[in-house]
């Protein structure tokens, strides 16, 4: 912006200095001459204004390229030899530029093969072909400097040449844009139609007005003074038309169209491309999270809609009827939300791309923790067995063989009856202690019954009231299903008689189609978090394996709900 | 008393064989799978089928299913079933048909040879045993349902208990020593309070706690 500014300033400082130096002069059509800088001028306005609004847009460089070559060719007025030089060898450039414009319209860039000859022929017409004009014209230029003598024919050979050669340039212009008019929407044939026209006309301008003017009955004057003007309005025109004529979006989106199709080579952030195509470098890309209703940034952190500044824009971006994302820009910037929704609406695919892969990263990332999870889990229960029956069962064991052992060394054989028993009574103990490892690894009921048993069994045991509702669960489940659903009861009734200080408990269980819903519910304390206990985690990943969903919610003095869904294909 | 015995653990049938015919009773088959089981029994038509509930061909709970199947069949013979896990449910089953002869203990029960021989006595003869277990489990979540269970005193609640394990009056009295009247006094008053018919039929006496303790 800032160099925009330096570019606008050196500009007007030049212009001010030509017409200072015109009017000084004092020649009696000096503000003729001054129509020259002042077309500049024109020139460079138009320009830096398409340049701000449009920075990837080419057309602004262009015309203020345009404003260089008027500010040169005005030089040719000035009084300065080598400065008329100059001004002489580079007269016709500002058409060159015109034809420039022409086939660059609107993005700015040359996109056929034909329009960047056109365009090189038009500077050679201008810059190459001009040559014999002063070369074999010692009055073109002071005191002949840049003439090697006075040569009538090859003058006339030399103006022939670039006429006709002119004439070629703009012949295949004029086939280009009737080509361009053809394949352009209604819409814009509208717009294109006066605007092409127009500067066709502004060009042919220059070489016919001399040949035509006259016959009008107008001054030489008044002829160079239409021109300048037909050719001082050609950026107006250009720049009104690229950013209000419904051109911006096309020849920026093919922009971003191309950029997306090489995208695979080039891994640059999205949004990079879409600030850069769209002029905003501080554009950022949020997407949708998976429900739609939040948004989340690259990194997967939430993002705040209701902090933005108040000169920050949001527009949403849609693919089918989802919300996939959205663009947040500089409203100051950019003024045209339409402008940022049809760009991100060309990317949709790439945003949701994106999208995708950062949830894939983040399912992933789950993934692993949740199967490390499941193998702790695993481990920790292999754990647990191990004590139960090294504390438990293998000192009772111990105990037991000792008392056997006392039977041997008993005297009197009254004794040994009373004695035979108590070891029977302790080795009862042992099983019963047995029973109840074995039945907490696999229980007998879901083994022999199936989960709607074994849950009710679950339930007759538990030391606090508790009410079982099942609808519609009827015949086995596959084992997966039942086993993680027993488990997800056991556990969440646990947890409730250990934690919530409940009064009543309630599970139920429900069969949906495909699926079989699960619930454990207390009227306990609350705030239980699933991330809190190992049981629940543990839980949740078992549910996560078989694809179900687990949600737990435990609001403080709430109770603690706890829901599981499980896919089961019947 | 004739005797048929399923059960699939080679070293348990054998066990189980010894300690009946230790105890006087003849065992004229003994198998180890459900399907057979039931064959042998429509063959030897005995006093009592003595099995466990997991059994093969499924490993689940045939034994069961081939007990209640007997039952339906042969209303004469009795059946005892063993089981590593008392469920209410199953119990319920087998009570389920009001007929009498019907025994469900935990497996571990048989060490206690006396208990268990009188118990399988006490089935052919059309009594009902069922595992103090398997009665604490019902009493426990019936108090849940049932506010006149709070009303019982605790030696009433452990007579109730005894009832439902198909206990005879004399045994009750034994077991709580304490005098049959007693036992008796404690009865009506549990009759009264839980709204039962009187019944002096040691089984109809249980089939009617049971339904109570299970409604």
């Amino acid at each position: 912006m800032v160099s925009l500014a330096l570019i606008g300033a050196f500009g007007a400082v030049v212009a001010g200095v030509e017409i200072a130096l015109f009017a000084e002069q004092d020649v009696a059509l000096w503000w003729l001459l001054a129509l020259f800088p002042a077309g500049g001028c024109v020139h460079l306005a138009a320009g830096l204004e398409a340049w701000r609004r449009r920075p990837s847009n080419r057309t602004g460089p262009i015309m203020v390229i345009g404003a260089l070559s008027w500010f040169v060719v005005a030089l040719a007025n000035t009084v300065t030899p080598v400065l008329v030089a100059v001004g002489v060898v580079l007269a016709t450039t500002p058409l060159a530029v015109v034809v420039w414009l022409l086939h660059a319209f609107p993005s700015g860039r040359l996109r056929s093969r034909t329009s960047r000859l056109t365009v090189v022929g038009g500077f050679v017409v201008s810059l190459v072909l001009e040559v014999p004009g002063y070369l074999f014209d010692p009055g073109a230029s002071p005191g002949g400097m840049l003439s090697v003598g006075h040569r009538a024919d090859l003058l006339r050979a030399g103006t022939w040449l670039q006429r006709g050669a002119g004439i070629v340039v703009m012949l295949v212009t004029a086939g280009v844009l009737i080509d361009r008019l053809l394949t352009a929407r209604p819409s814009q044939r509208g717009v294109l139609l006066p605007l092409y026209a127009y500067g066709i006309l502004a060009v042919l301008a220059t070489p016919l007005g001399p040949l035509l003017g006259p016959s009008a009955g107008l001054s030489v004057a008044q002829v160079v003074g239409l021109q300048i003007v037909l050719l001082a309005g050609v950026p107006v025109a250009f720049a009104v038309a690229m950013l209000r004529g419904g051109f911006a979006r096309t020849a920026e989106i093919q922009e971003l169209s191309a950029w997306l199709a090489s995208s695979a080579a080039t891994p640059e952030p999205l949004a990079d491309a879409l600030g850069r195509t769209l002029g905003d470098p501080s554009l950022q890309v949020v997407y949708a999270s998976r429900d739609g209703r939040a948004l989340v940034d690259g990194d997967g952190a939430p993002f705040d809609t209701s902090a933005l500044g108040e000169h920050r824009g949001l527009v949403d971006i849609q693919l089918g009827s989802r919300r996939i994302g959205a663009v947040v820009y500089d409203a100051t910037v950019i003024d045209d939300a339409e402008l940022v929704r049809g760009a991100g609406q060309v990317a949709a695919l790439a945003i949701d791309h994106d999208r995708l892969t950062a949830e894939l990263r983040a399912s992933h990332a789950d993934l692993q923790q949740s199967r490390a999870r499941l193998v702790e889990a695993g481990d920790r229960a292999r754990q647990r067995i191990a004590q139960d029956l090294h504390d438990g069962l293998q000192v009772e064991l111990v105990l037991l063989a000792l008392e056997a052992q006392q039977l041997a060394r008993l005297d009197g054989a009254a004794d040994l009856p009373d004695a035979a028993t108590r070891l029977r009574v302790g080795i009862d103990g042992a099983a019963q202690h047995l029973r109840g490892i074995v039945h907490a690894l696999m229980p007998a009921a879901l083994v022999e019954r199936g989960l709607t048993a074994a849950i009710e069994d679950l339930v007759d045991r538990m030391p606090l009231p508790t009410r079982l509702a099942v609808a519609e669960v009827d015949g086995r489940l596959p084992a997966t299903v039942e086993r993680t659903a027993y488990f997800v009861v056991a556990e969440g009734l646990t947890n409730a008689v250990k934690h919530a200080a409940a009064d009543t408990l309630t599970v139920t269980l429900e069969q949906a189609p495909a699926r079989l819903v699960i619930g454990v519910s207390d009227d306990g304390v609350g705030g239980a978090r699933q991330e809190g206990g190992a049981g629940l985690h543990g839980l949740a990943d078992r549910v996560d394996a078989l694809g179900g969903r687990f949600t737990i919610e435990s609001p403080a003095g709430g109770g603690t709900h706890l829901v599981v869904e499980l896919p089961c294909g019947s | 008393m004739r005797i048929v015995i399923g059960e699939d653990e080679a070293l348990l049938r054998t066990g189980l064989t010894h300690v009946m015919q230790a105890a006087g009773f003849d065992v004229v088959a003994s198998v180890g799978d459900a399907h057979e089981l039931v064959r042998s029994a429509g063959e030897h038509l005995p006093d009592v089928v003595v099995t466990d509930i997991r059994m093969p061909p499924d490993h689940k709970d045939a034994g069961l299913r081939a007990a209640l199947e007997i039952r339906r069949e042969h209303p004469g013979i009795a059946v005892v079933v063993l089981s590593q896990h008392l469920q209410r449910a199953y119990a319920v089953e087998l009570l389920g048909d009001g007929s009498s002869g019907v025994g469900y203990l935990l497996k571990q029960r048989i060490a206690d040879i006396d208990t268990f021989t009188d118990d399988l006595r006490r089935v052919a003869a059309g009594g009902t045993v069922l595992d103090p277990e398997v009665v604490s489990l019902m009493v426990a979540r019936a108090r849940g349902h049932h506010d006149a269970l709070d009303r019982l005193t605790p030696r009433q609640q452990q007579v109730l208990a005894l009832m439902s394990e198909g206990r005879t009056n004399a045994a009750i009295a034994r077991t709580l020593s304490i005098t049959e009247r007693a036992v008796v006094q404690h009865t009506s008053h549990i009759y009264d309070e839980l709204d039962l018919a009187l019944s002096d039929d040691d089984h109809r006496r249980v089939l009617a706690v049971i339904r109570y303790l299970s409604s």
